[in-house]
């Protein structure tokens, strides 16, 4: 059922963005307030892309964002005392809020405290500084606002399997904490929106690290490709292999298969053939980029996607809404996290840091949001040199459309006793969901309030739909 | 790890029973076939359903592309001998091939991981050596197919975070189709609603009545979706699969009200030995244990007997208006409620056109879904629901048999991606050292499809997935393209072409060959018969033309192969040893099974 409604969406978001109406929907259009400001016969006339980085594992955000102010990192080092970063290294790296605006959300943290980013990312403090990144607090997978005490009684509503990798992972990438089996919300998105884009080449969800929940929808597939390029069919490029090559492509030629269906699978061939030789023609030549791009799996991914970025214009991918995925691991940090979670929030920091200035040098660092997003964030307490599988935790955007410099949602107690956010065990209820979250960013997209609607069900449960972190 | 022993003997010493006699009654039939002098003997071929044959091999190669996994050239000479109808008598009657008895044998030495289910899997479709069960022959390949089609209508996956680390639930709810696949459809339908993997899959595990306080209400999941997709469809059907129009508008066959109605009668079922006491939090610890290949059972505290349920409404209809009354138990009003989904009309049209399509073709005529239906409602003996009344009439039909004639250019369907891999297997034997098929080469996502682990409940393509352009044109369908993206085409053809190039008996690459052995994990393709025939490259080519695409080779096709076996083959072979003179027969055995198995004509099933 939800497909049809979907693909009934889809096909009038695909009309009143000016296409051919392939649906007799008279009297819905209505319905559809998507996305209507940027139409040009049928196609968006702007660029916007969203970039999900996904921090596998479950971030320990409790030792990515640190209180430094006295109180504040009073109760934060007795908490965790073994695995308390120093007052002066968070001080060093002290993140300058923005004041509140009249009638926006947004600004100082909540609890009023003074914050500052891990040592290892300076980056990041510095592009938050200067307004190009916000963190989100506490976010995590909810079916609808719920309080301590409500959790402690039992039996309100929460996401299933709560602190379970898989199953977390998969509420965060579908936004669907009330179905276990449902598509992602990037997917979801791109089969609503994806008809927008000027060609349909290429699918507008790629992914750079393999195939993920995101960016599966029902009806347009996720590209996959690695950081080092894209895959080709091998045999075509065998050694000494030419008279091969010429056969494969004899059996797939057009006009050479009797049966129609045979005609249809060598038209599948050929433009996977197209895809990929578009794909690899336009990143023959790629930009330089001025910012370095650190040489890690995060780094060559960002990088992937800046090539591709760089490539979206007419002549060449011809896209203007895309949705990209990459990935870094390492964040199960049970044992020796000091150690371990300074090398990924290293390459967090330069890898988000280079990607941003990527975009500045295209120009259009106002059209590309990167967010992260993870399993869930760890528990607050410690179980001596690591911590625990958590619920909520807080979050990066990055982009010239973010409202940045500001701490948007609620900065949750730390305190070990009596934390009236703490679910118990030091796992922290979340006070933003992640419905909020993607909502917020696919607003941003250009996704309209039928879409949201769609894409989003249980967004209906919150008072703020959109939390007001995105400028646009 | 002693229970594990037990099973896994009893089972191997049942099977062992099974092979024995199957051993000896394929040596008969082989006998008698041989009488005839390799003409089919009237008496085996004139079966009961009156459909003669097959007449020719290709024939036959024909009909097992349809009814197994592909025909090897003793599979296509013994269905010669004894014709279809006692062909598929024995394939009722082979021991039925498990994915559990593997799992097990694996459990004595390592982990157990849904990898290990595919392995099994691959071990039966492909009928590869057992190392669990050693004397197994896998010859029950309808079964299995069969099987195979079942597991795409009533999906559970292990795409579901609470599946992934359940290869035991998963491999018994394969198992359990596997078993199901020539009983009743009733019993299949009660099997898998109390499936515990079932159960988990789409939450009707831990399901529980209406509680206020709590402000719970039952969980709508497995009602909505048994309904919509392993029983009846979204709308009324006519006796030929078409929908029934109104004003030429379709007709709903459910409201939310029934949905409700099926919600609540599937409340109380949690793990075999749940209590009252512990329902919110019960169940095995760990993936081998029983409660997970037991069904579910009732408590029936957490059933709702007080509400009356608003069920299917349908002429005909045991319960009144569709509506069962409150009272019963939990096993009572799930006996009622399966019953009354059963007995509705649309079930036989419904399973019957999607099974054609798993087997035969993604489009069938009416009449031919008609016909399957009405072997549905009555197998002939007053009985509905017999699936193995349901399979014969599929394959035996005139459409099944003779379709590619009356619709040389639509005809058939796309081959399911990872049904290529096994039949690679069973052109050019697999085998490996220890009875394992991968120790690092798993396939994941090259083919877009693995047993049991779609997507979604939906499957990895839906039934009515129409490939836009001439196929959507023309109102046709083509499931099996749903998963034929950029992505995969890519892929799959690369993931097959490292198989061939790579894996073969005899290979020096690195993945499967160490310390101057064979690495004993992996599956080699052994490629001495083929070579035997690729002197002539004509010959090899035809052969491979009727084990792999039932004749059915273009001309222009066959041209081209030729002319490129008789290429020039290149200085080196991989998996070859250094300064190894180059071997012919080899690189043509490769480069034709490569370009078939990638070539559109062998990928649709005609």
């Amino acid at each position: 059922m939800t497909i049809n409604r979907r693909e009934f969406l889809r096909r009038t978001i695909h009309s009143a963005l000016g296409g051919v109406a392939l649906y007799s929907a008279l009297g819905n259009l209505k319905l559809v307030s998507a996305a209507t400001h940027a139409i040009n016969g049928g196609v968006f006339n702007d660029y916007k892309a969203l970039v999900c980085v996904f921090l596998n594992g479950g971030n320990d955000s409790f030792n990515t964002v640190v209180p430094y102010d006295a109180t504040h990192y009073g109760i934060y080092h007795a908490t965790r005392p073994a695995l308390a970063l120093s007052q002066s290294a968070i001080a060093a790296q002290s993140l300058i809020a923005q004041a509140t605006q009249p009638g926006l959300p947004g600004g100082p943290p909540s609890d009023a405290g003074s914050y500052g980013l891990h040592p290892a990312m300076p980056e990041l403090r510095s592009m938050f500084n200067a307004q190009h990144a916000s963190i989100i607090g506490n976010v995590g997978t909810l079916l609808g606002p719920i309080t301590q005490a409500q959790y402690q009684a039992g039996g309100f509503p929460t996401p299933p399997q709560l602190f379970s990798h898989d199953d977390q992972a998969n509420f965060w990438q579908t936004s669907r904490s009330d179905d276990a089996n449902a598509s992602g919300w990037g997917g979801r998105i791109a089969d609503l929106l994806h008809d927008g884009n000027p060609s349909q080449q290429l699918p507008m969800t790629i992914s750079l690290s393999g195939q993920n929940l995101f960016q599966r929808g029902d009806s347009i597939d996720q590209y996959v490709m690695s950081a080092s390029g894209v895959e080709s069919i091998g045999y075509l490029g065998e050694y000494q292999n030419e008279l091969g090559a010429q056969t494969f492509g004899a059996l797939i030629a057009d006009g050479t298969q009797a049966h129609m269906f045979e005609r249809a699978y060598a038209g599948a061939n050929r433009r996977a053939i197209a895809t990929y030789e578009l794909l690899q023609s336009v990143l023959g030549t790629t930009p330089t980029w001025t910012t370095p791009f650190p040489n890690s799996y995060l780094g060559s991914q960002l990088r992937q996607v800046a090539n591709l970025i760089s490539a979206r214009g007419p002549g060449a991918l011809d896209m203007r809404r895309q949705i990209f995925y990459v990935s870094l691991g390492g964040f199960d940090t049970h044992d020796t996290q000091l150690a371990s979670q300074a090398g990924i929030l290293a390459d967090l920091s330069a890898s988000l840091h280079a990607f941003y200035q990527a975009t500045v040098q295209m120009g259009i660092a106002g059209d590309v949001t990167s967010f992260t997003a993870s399993d869930f964030g760890r528990t607050l307490s410690t179980n001596g040199d690591g911590t625990d599988h958590g619920w909520g935790g807080h979050h990066f955007v990055v982009g010239g459309d973010v409202r940045g410099g500001r701490f948007f949602g609620q900065m949750p107690s730390l305190l070990q006793n009596a934390n009236p956010d703490d679910a118990g065990y030091g796992q922290i209820i979340p006070t933003t969901s992640v419905d909020q979250y993607s909502a917020t960013l696919a607003n941003w997209f250009g996704l309209g309030a039928a879409g949201i609607n769609d894409v989003f069900p249980n967004l209906e449960l919150y008072a703020s739909p959109d939390l007001g972190f995105m400028a646009s | 790890m002693l229970r594990v022993l037990q099973e896994r003997s009893s089972v191997q010493s049942g099977r062992r029973w099974i092979s024995t006699l199957l051993v000896a009654l394929m040596a008969f039939l082989l006998a008698s076939g041989q009488a005839g002098a390799g003409e089919p003997d009237p008496i085996f071929n004139d079966g009961f359903d009156g459909v003669v044959g097959p007449n020719s091999d290709v024939e036959a190669a024909r009909f097992l592309d349809q009814a197994s996994f592909g025909g090897r050239l003793s599979d296509i000479a013994h269905l010669r001998a004894i014709g279809y109808s006692a062909w598929i008598n024995e394939q009722v009657a082979a021991g039925v091939s498990g994915i559990k008895p593997f799992l097990n044998w694996m459990a004595l030495t390592e982990g157990v991981y849904q990898q290990h289910r595919l392995e099994a899997w691959l071990i039966n479709a492909a009928q590869l050596y057992d190392p669990a069960i050693p004397l197994a022959t896998h010859n029950d390949q309808l079964r299995q197919r069969v099987a195979f089609a079942l597991s795409e209508i009533m999906v559970v996956s292990d795409k579901n975070a609470a599946l992934t680390f359940q290869p035991w639930a998963l491999g018994d709810y394969y198992d359990t189709l596997s078993l199901d696949a020539f009983g009743n459809f009733r019993d299949l339908l009660e099997d898998v609603t109390l499936h515990p993997a079932m159960g988990r899959y789409l939450s009707m595990l831990g399901n529980r009545k209406n509680d206020p306080v709590l402000n719970i209400r039952p969980d709508e999941n497995y009602a909505r979706e048994v309904l919509q997709l392993f029983s009846i469809g979204l709308s009324q059907l006519n006796a030929d699969g078409t929908p029934v129009l109104v004003g030429g508008n379709p007709v709903p066959t459910y409201n939310q009200d029934v949905v409700r109605g099926f919600a609540h009668v599937f409340t109380g079922w949690n793990f075999a030995g749940c209590t009252v006491e512990n329902y919110d939090d019960c169940g095995p610890g760990n993936p081998y244990e029983s409660e997970w290949q037991t069904p579910m059972q009732a408590v029936e505290a957490f059933h709702d007997n007080s509400t009356d349920k608003q069920l299917l409404n349908y002429p005909g209809v045991a319960l009144p208006g569709g509506v069962l009354t409150a009272g019963g138990n939990a096993q009572q009003e799930l006996d009622a409620a399966l019953d009354n989904i059963f007995h509705h009309p649309n079930v036989g049209p419904f399973i019957a056109r999607q099974l054609i399509q798993r087997l035969v073709t993604s489009n069938p005529t009416p009449a031919y879904v008609q016909r399957v239906a009405a072997k549905f409602a009555d197998n002939g003996g007053g009985v509905r629901g017999d699936m193995q009344a349901v399979v014969r009439a599929i394959l035996l039909d005139d459409q099944a048999r003779h379709g590619q004639l009356s619709s040389p250019s639509t005809f058939g369907k796309l081959r399911e991606p990872i049904l290529r891999l096994a039949r690679l297997w069973r052109v050019a034997p697999a085998h490996s050292v220890n009875g394992h098929t991968f120790r690092y080469s798993h396939p994941r996502d090259q083919y877009g499809q693995l047993p049991l682990s779609a997507p979604s409940v939906f499957n990895f393509f839906k039934p009515d997935f129409a490939q836009p352009g001439e196929i959507r044109n023309a109102g046709l369908v083509s499931p099996e393209f749903q998963i034929a993206t950029d992505t995969q085409l890519v892929t799959a053809p690369n993931e097959l072409g490292w198989r061939i190039f790579y894996f073969y008996v005899g290979s020096r690459y690195s993945v499967v060959w160490e310390n101057g052995a064979p690495v004993p994990e992996e599956a080699l393709m052994d490629y001495t018969a083929l070579k035997a025939l690729a002197a002539n490259p004509a010959t090899l080519v035809d052969h491979l033309n009727l084990v792999m695409m039932a004749g059915s080779m273009s001309d222009y096709m066959r041209g081209l192969l030729i002319t490129r076996l008789q290429g020039t083959p290149p200085d080196h072979l991989p998996g070859q040893p250094d300064g190894a003179a180059v071997d012919v027969a080899l690189f043509r055995v490769q480069q034709a099974l490569y370009l078939i198995v990638n070539s559109p004509e062998f990928n649709i099933q005609k």
